[in-house]
């Protein structure tokens, strides 16, 4: 859908990932969308370097955020927000309404 | 005027890199540690030295290997013998939600350094403080605003742009007391 405009489609659902839940690592996105890791680490490398995003690491996890320093935040959230809106429901399903509310340890699924 | 490497000041070493991109055509602005270095007198000493530059990197990697730095990633650049590595952090300078629209030139023995006025560093520090709670970087724009004459109503009207006026609080505060 944006991807026109982000130059390729795992840039779009990086972006629409972390608009939709703030943070998130690598591997949990790869799982995800089912795409490579490496291929997610490298775009996120590069919208890293741009000062786009900003990660952190807990633990031994690395956490992506969009960094609250990018001048043109507010802006691209506004354009990600707009565009979820046209995402298909199915699609919205599988990849945006993804249980984020704790579950304690060692309960059965 | 040979230049002692290893020993270099961070003030020094801006001046060098800045006399350099401008004899090449390069605008650059000097933003981040190195400002609170530079306006504290080293009270608070910053190993990296950030610019900002619209120049692309193919056009501005050329101008630091005529200094020895060599590209060591997308935007470092380091020099083995050199405490302090270089990084052009991607473009627009800006200030949370604001351009940058003023600058500070300081004169050195080595040459100019185009740098944020200290207004704008305190806010640059405090924009780290604001969004990521970072002790450090509110106690670098404390040594900045008590180093330096800064605008407070300036930086008190950012603050609410930046909606963190409780914060802004916190800031003046520790300034008074």
């Amino acid at each position: 859908m944006l991807e026109g405009l982000f130059g390729n489609v795992t840039v779009e659902k990086i972006f629409f990932f972390l608009n939709t839940y703030g943070e998130a690592y690598p591997l949990g996105m790869a799982r995800v969308f089912g795409e490579p890791v490496n291929r997610i680490q490298q775009q996120l490398k590069r919208l890293e370097n741009s000062g786009i995003v900003v990660s952190r690491l807990v633990g031994r996890v690395r956490l992506y955020t969009f960094s609250p320093q990018y001048p043109f935040l507010k802006e691209l959230k506004s354009l990600l927000s707009k565009a979820s809106e046209f995402i298909p429901e199915k699609e919205k399903d599988k990849y945006y309404r993804i249980r984020t509310r704790p579950r304690r340890a060692g309960k059965p699924l | 005027m040979k230049i002692d490497w290893k020993h270099i000041k961070i003030k020094e070493l801006a001046a060098i890199v800045a006399e350099k991109l401008t004899e090449k055509d390069i605008d650059a602005i000097l933003v981040g540690g190195a400002c609170v270095s530079i306006y504290t007198k080293n009270k608070y000493l910053s190993y990296d030295l950030d610019f900002v530059s619209h120049a692309l990197m193919k056009d501005i990697t050329p101008a630091l290997s005529e200094l020895g730095f060599k590209r060591e990633s997308s935007r470092h650049f380091i020099r083995t013998d050199c405490p302090f590595f270089i990084e052009f952090v991607s473009p627009p300078a800006a200030i949370g939600n604001e351009p940058v629209k003023m600058r500070e030139k300081i004169k050195t023995r080595f040459g100019s350094i185009i740098l944020l006025t200290p207004t704008d560093c305190v806010k640059d520090r405090l924009a780290a403080f604001y969004h990521w709670d970072d002790p450090q970087a509110l106690e670098q724009a404390l040594l900045v605003a008590k180093a330096q004459k800064i605008n407070l109503k300036e930086i008190k009207r950012w603050s609410e742009q930046e909606g963190q006026i409780e914060k802004y609080d916190v800031f003046i505060r520790k300034i008074k007391g």
